[in-house]
């Protein structure tokens, strides 16, 4: 029984229903937010160390978010959070109407990263509502296409966006006493990496001049590299397509994207081994950095990577083919494993707009899904995007982004989610290169340049910014690891002769179809729900992981995981006065997420289809 | 004035913002146009990062780059032609780092472009911006009839830029780093 919280229960058969006797199954209280806003005024009024702490934009991640906090900079203390996307994303319309072979095209352009995963996820989509079965070789280069692409994203994230944090720099600036003691600290990896001091890494990852910034920009092109053999362009493909991809594969194409894929071998022990002493190091300093960005392990992942042998796209089979990936769709909350199965994931899903700007629909078009689980009128499916731009205030409504949750509870998403539920549910396939052992995830990594090596990556006690990254860096030899087991699939099948690489279909020009497709981008879940009617898309709903992780409070008043995670840290920045704080320890749990907020904020064809609007305040000033 | 210069006509713009995405959608109409040998057109939208990487492999380097790019500017009438020579100079690092982090998340833009190529030092000699004053931002493919009169005028700026150079008649404006994002345009 996964849902707490949604009244949905199942019989002895396993079989789900509303629960009975509830005269309104789906209500929820709605909390006024104003009442803490006033105790916030009241507290800034009464204490001077109390202050507004603004950042807008957030620097270093993609695009328009911006944080507001409220800081007791003499108890060192978050008191309130907001975080706010502030772009409208505008897909859900922009695809209306549209032929839905147009969807994974047009999708793609959601993001400037990961525009290939958005691709795929249509096209996931369309094949459920359509029953469009992918051949096995099409199926394994998807995969590969997948793996490649968080080759390309974790070294950017790792290095070029949350990297600075921890430089040398970044450090001195914000707390100069760690410089001396990095100096004096060896580093347990120096046989991996050949750094022999913290501060030998510090220095590296000073940004635009350190060697590891340096090499993961380098480390990038490898990856679009080995991208565009398969996927004809990045960081938008012109070869995934419902049904496959639409590129021929060789042995030349397969060899092509091996030496591409064999430099990530040494890099990603390099990347775990650095990425291990760095954070180690802040925690032999101060075990108050456990603090940094922590809130419980609550997470949604919708399992990436699909068996060419399970996968046949319907609904009905989703659980089994589901479970059958390399990593494993589900649901942790509190760091146990609630659900595995794709169905309950789907059902739990809700999304409510009370501090967004959009207006509520009036809709319950879809009140089960095809198995007869009861579906929420707050359900993708049911959804309607009306956008409402307006006043911003921290009582009511401010941001783009809307508060999506599973069974009620607000869901964190990212790369690590991926990881972390494959360890522990234990249900990917065998590997000889990944080992699942419920508290670890086991990464045998063959010889290239450096000797072979056995990586482990441990479920952390603490889930915070600095596990984040360090999941993070190890999602590098794993996605790897699952590339190259990929890859020899697809030589195999290819030797077998098995080379179709997609389904032809049609579009039926009558009825109503309706599917999901869940993938993941490098920072997690990412889910299209698609309704098409009668040849065209009738609705089109894309929740990406930073709609998750960026989220606003809900209606009963839960923050979003980037608002609970900024609240829980502590401030261990050193400065004299208030004017000196620089908020690094703020920055580095938002960092952590890697907010992609192009996913979660687009511009909008307003109407006409000719105006481009931007209608929202982004300066925190004068917000009440 | 050195002749024959190994030149690149990028196009740098998103795409389906009518006016805005004129240089991406001239795109192919330059690649069709009969160029001398010297000369490869190309789509410079793949990022700043990506074009510092291929500029890097470039061997030898283009001598000048030309890009065609639509920038609303203040004061400007929409069609209106400026060509700036970049002079090169950077911001400080942290709006480097900036433009960095945009660059590698996907945001294309011309300043981006500029910045991190001056960083990286893939600015050889000449690097010249063909920018056309698209008017305010809106959706859709099509362009106005402004826009559409001023393509002969800009394909043969593009032209006189490739054959002759910054002396040839051209009323040339300037553009630098360190003043780039505080919107100063150094008139010489």
């Amino acid at each position: 029984m996964c849902f707490k919280n949604l009244p949905i229960a199942f019989d002895d058969q396993g079989n789900a229903y509303l629960k009975e006797d509830i005269a309104n199954p789906y209500e929820y209280k709605v909390v006024d937010l104003g009442q803490e806003q006033d105790k916030l005024h009241s507290l800034m009024e009464k204490n001077g160390f109390i202050k507004n702490v603004d950042y807008d934009p957030v620097t270093r991640v993609a695009g328009a978010l911006a944080f507001h906090s409220v800081v007791d900079l003499k108890e060192k203390k978050v008191l309130s959070t907001n975080s706010m996307a502030t772009l409208f994303r505008g897909y859900e319309i922009i695809l209306k109407g549209r032929d839905p072979r147009d969807a994974a095209y047009i999708s793609s352009r959601a993001c400037g990263v990961c525009g290939g995963v958005h691709a795929t996820t249509s096209a996931l989509a369309i094949e459920m509502a359509l029953g469009i079965k992918p051949p096995p070789l099409g199926v394994v280069m998807r995969n590969i296409l997948l793996a490649i692409e968080y080759l390309y994203d974790h070294p950017l994230h790792l290095f070029l966006l949350a990297g600075p944090d921890y430089s040398e720099e970044l450090v001195a600036a914000t707390n100069p006493e760690l410089i001396s003691k990095a100096a004096s600290s060896k580093c347990k990896n120096k046989d991996v990496h050949g750094y022999d001091t913290i501060l030998d890494i510090m220095k590296d990852l000073n940004p635009l001049k350190g060697k590891l910034y340096l090499e993961a920009l380098s480390m990038t092109r490898v990856a679009r590299e080995a991208y565009v053999q398969i996927g004809g362009k990045y960081p938008h493909p012109q070869s995934v397509v419902p049904g496959g991809i639409s590129v021929t594969v060789t042995m030349t194409t397969l060899n092509e994207v091996y030496t591409r894929l064999i430099k990530f071998f040494d890099y990603g022990k390099k990347t775990t081994g650095i990425w291990d002493d760095v954070f180690d190091f802040f925690y032999e300093q101060d075990e108050r950095y456990q603090q940094c960005g922590v809130r419980p392990a609550t997470m949604a992942d919708t399992g990436v990577w699909d068996r060419p042998d399970f996968y046949d796209a319907s609904f009905e089979n989703c659980d089994k083919w589901g479970e059958a990936r390399w990593s494993t769709p589900g649901i942790l909350v509190d760091g146990e494993v609630v659900t595995t199965k794709l169905s309950e994931l789907n059902a739990g899903l809700e999304e409510f707009v009370e501090h967004s700007y959009y207006e509520k629909w009036q809709e319950h078009k879809f009140k089960t899904d095809d198995k007869g689980l009861p579906l929420s009128p707050n359900h993708p499916w049911n959804k309607d995007t009306i956008p409402k731009p307006g006043k911003q205030s921290w009582r009511d409504r401010y941001s783009w982004d809307t508060c999506p949750t599973w069974d009620r509870l607000p869901m964190e998403a990212g790369a690590y989610s991926r990881m972390y539920l494959t360890a522990k549910a234990q249900k990917a396939p065998e590997s000889k290169y990944l080992e699942n052992t419920g508290h670890s995830m086991k990464i045998h990594v063959p010889k290239y340049n450096l000797p072979a090596a056995d990586l482990e990556w441990k479920i952390p006690t603490h889930w915070n910014a600095f596990e984040r990254n360090r999941a993070r860096a190890y999602c590098i030899p794993y996605s790897a690891m699952v590339a190259l087991e990929n890859w020899e699939i697809a030589q195999q099948l290819i030797r077998n002769g098995e080379t179709a690489v997609s389904t032809p279909f049609e579009i039926p020009k009558k009825g109503l179809y309706k599917g999901f497709g869940a993938w993941g981008a490098g920072r997690g879940f990412l889910t299209h729900h698609l309704i098409v009617e009668n040849g065209l898309i009738q609705n089109y709903q894309i929740l990406t992981p930073s709609t998750l992780n960026a989220a606003p409070r809900t209606p009963w008043g839960a923050p979003g995981p980037y608002e609970e995670a900024v609240m829980n840290t502590p401030i261990l920045e050193k400065f004299d006065t208030p004017e000196d704080y620089k908020g690094i320890d703020i920055l580095r749990a938002i960092r952590s997420f890697d907010p992609c907020m192009p996913c979660t904020t687009h511009i909008m064809a307003k109407d006409t289809n000719h105006v481009v609007t931007r209608e929202v305040t982004t300066c925190a000033c004068g917000i009440e | 004035m050195e002749l024959n210069k190994k030149t690149l006509i990028g196009t740098v713009g998103y795409h389906i913002l009518g006016n805005h995405s004129m240089p991406p959608m001239m795109y192919h109409h330059l690649t069709k146009m009969s160029w001398p040998d010297h000369v490869k057109v190309d789509e410079l939208n793949w990022g700043p990062v990506a074009v510092v990487q291929m500029m890097e492999a470039e061997s030898p380097p283009f001598e000048k780059v030309i890009i065609l790019c639509a920038i609303e500017r203040k004061g400007r009438k929409i069609g209106q032609i400026d060509v700036f020579r970049w002079l090169g100079k950077l911001p400080d690092e942290e709006q480097i780092q900036a433009c960095v982090g945009d660059a590698a998340t996907g945001v294309i833009s011309v300043e981006n472009l500029l910045v991190i190529g001056e960083y990286f030092k893939i600015w050889k000699d000449e690097v010249y911006l063909v920018d056309v004053e698209p008017g305010p931002e809106v959706a859709g493919e099509k362009w106005t009839e402004s826009m559409e009169s001023c393509i002969p005028d800009v394909i043969s700026t593009i032209k006189k830029l490739v054959v002759t150079g910054m002396d040839d008649g051209i009323d040339i404006k300037y553009l630098q780093g360190d003043t780039l994002f505080t919107n100063k345009i150094v008139t010489d």
